[in-house]
């Protein structure tokens, strides 16, 4: 009998673990030691919101007679402003290594232009004239993911793009070139954890596409996405 | 081939001026097929100066004035017009000789003019073929670089001469007042504008936005066709076109005025030389002005209208043209 107990107890021991070694398994893909790895390749897709341009009021001058004392001559005031606008973006990275990605992505907005319009010297009535145009951002960019094995992986990103607006009757395309910088985290989802949100904060730095001043510009950004890892 | 001497444009110095606006206008000539532009077909504008002093000024500086004044419109990158002065003649201004003579004319019966533009043009193609251009010695003249008070500066004045005899008309981008039976100029944004800035001033020696366009829309160069755009519609009042109405389009980025006329009785306009991007349209009457000097009196210019601002930003594409504006005004 203590024979066969021992016999019967070893059996289900031995069960006990071969059936514990897939949960064991399971587990350690989402402790880092298996994805994200090298080759791992992560796929979003969500909202954005891009910060608009607001410059000072100006105006419309013309040069002024000098024997009549003014230094210029204001025809009519004007306020120019691009709203922020919010839009789509999609991203697909490929890990380099279980930290590090190379990303690719694009971002998709509509932000509408105005220019606030006073002061005329005929008395044209105040307005505020608009027009809308598509905004195209590609980019790519180097991602860090820190701890990345964890359910809440925090990660900071830079790279660079190419910037497309396209104006209403697509007559006319202004392109550019941006560098950006942001920093989010991602939150991964459920027992198997390969799906996830992921929001994301930071700054683009664009020279060119469509601007009303000429100089460098500085646009903050901020975007949520769902996040797969396979 | 049929000729004829066919206009004379005057510069005022202090009177008859245009309600304020911002527009270059091309000069035309009605032929049988309808109406063809002024423009000089052969390059370069080979011109005399009159070997005669006037206003206090000598013929060789006369002369430096005028060769300044058209290098500065020969300069302009978006147009190709080109001179050359030939000599000094003892030929007036006036004389239908086959000379394009520019000089001083004494003329105190014209008290407001300060000088004059004619044509020799070809009335078939609208071909300038001659120009004249005298500055009235009845004034006091200078070529001071700064300019010397109550003279008016022959180069500022030779500018404006030198855009009708390449083919410009009046701009009415500016501001009057009116004072002692006449107009003074408050303002203005077009060397082109029919009233000169006060006696003692260099300011009309610079070309404007205005100027640019309207040289560079009748002499267009490859940069002009493939760097320049424009705007087209019309400006209509109860379902009607509005003749003679100023539209003005204005650059929200650099602040640049250009403009131009609606100029037939369906109301339609085309402004040229628009640099490319969003743009803002203004329309405004020709109603306190001087309607003649831009327009022949025998045309029904419509001034009863209210100035506006269109409510859409338009955008000049590069190389090619809005269209298809229409700005609705309303009765005063
Ligand atoms: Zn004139």
């Amino acid at each position: 009998m203590i024979t066969e107990m021992t016999r019967v107890m070893r059996i289900l021991a031995t069960v006990a673990i071969v059936a514990c070694v897939p949960a064991a398994a399971d587990a350690q893909v989402w402790l880092g030691k298996t994805k994200p790895r090298p080759g791992s390749v992560e796929i979003s897709g969500g909202g954005t919101w891009t910060g608009g341009q607001s410059l000072p009021k100006s105006a419309a001058t013309l040069t002024a007679n000098p024997s009549g004392g003014l230094s210029s001559f204001e025809q009519f005031t004007s306020e120019p402003s691009m709203d922020p606008a919010f839009g789509v973006q999609g991203a697909l990275a490929v890990y380099v290594t279980r930290a590090i990605a190379i990303e690719g992505g694009v971002r998709f907005s509509r932000p509408q232009l105005k220019v606030g319009l006073a002061n005329d010297v005929e008395g044209a009535p105040d307005i505020t004239a608009s027009t809308t145009m598509s905004s195209y951002l590609f980019t790519g960019s180097l991602v860090y993911n820190v701890g990345a094995q964890g359910r809440t992986v925090p990660f900071i990103a830079a790279g660079a793009g190419h910037l497309r607006d396209v104006h209403t009757g697509n007559e006319l395309v202004e392109t550019g070139t941006e560098y950006h910088g942001k920093a989010g985290v991602k939150m991964w989802f459920g027992r198997t954890r390969q799906v996830g949100l992921r929001v994301e904060g930071g700054v683009s730095v664009r020279d060119g596409g469509f601007s009303y001043e000429d100089d460098r510009r500085f646009v903050p950004t901020a975007a949520a996405s769902l996040v797969y890892l396979y | 081939m049929k000729r004829s001497a066919a206009l004379c444009l005057t510069l005022m110095c202090v009177a008859l001026s245009s309600d304020p606006a911002s527009a270059y206008l091309k000069l035309g000539t009605q032929v049988d097929r309808g109406t063809v532009t002024l423009r000089w077909e052969e390059f370069p504008v080979r011109y005399f100066i009159t070997n005669a002093a006037g206003g206090g000024v000598s013929a060789t500086q006369l002369r430096d004035a005028v060769v300044s004044a058209f290098s500065r419109w020969d300069a302009v990158e978006t147009a190709e017009t080109t001179s050359e002065f030939v000599g000094f003649t003892g030929a007036r201004p006036n004389d239908d000789d086959g000379l394009t003579v520019i000089g001083f004319e004494n003329r105190p019966d014209q008290d407001r003019t300060l000088g004059a533009t004619s044509f020799l043009i070809d009335t078939l193609t609208g071909e300038i073929v001659e120009a004249e251009i005298y500055l009235n010695s009845a004034f006091q003249w200078s070529v001071a670089a700064n300019g010397q008070a109550e003279r008016f500066d022959v180069e500022s004045i030779a500018l404006h001469e030198i855009g009708h005899l390449l083919g410009l008309g009046h701009s009415a981008l500016g501001e009057t007042e009116l004072r002692n039976g006449g107009r003074r100029v408050i303002a203005a944004e077009s060397v082109m504008f029919p009233v000169a800035f006060s006696a003692g001033s260099t300011a009309g020696r610079t070309l404007k936005t205005d100027d640019i366009a309207g040289i560079s829309d009748t002499y267009p160069n490859p940069t002009y066709r493939r760097e320049r755009g424009s705007v087209s519609g019309s400006v209509t009042k109860s379902g009607r076109g509005v003749l003679g109405a100023h539209v003005v389009a204005f650059n929200p980025r650099t602040g640049r005025l250009v403009g131009g006329f609606s100029l037939n009785a369906d109301g339609r306009f085309v402004i040229g030389g628009l640099e490319p991007g969003p743009h803002v349209l203004r329309v405004e009457p020709l109603d306190d002005g001087d309607v003649e000097s831009f327009f022949d009196l025998t045309l029904n210019i419509d001034a009863n209208f209210r100035a506006k601002f269109h409510d859409r930003l338009v955008v000049v594409p590069r190389g090619g043209g809005a269209s298809d504006i229409e700005i609705r005004v309303e009765p005063k």
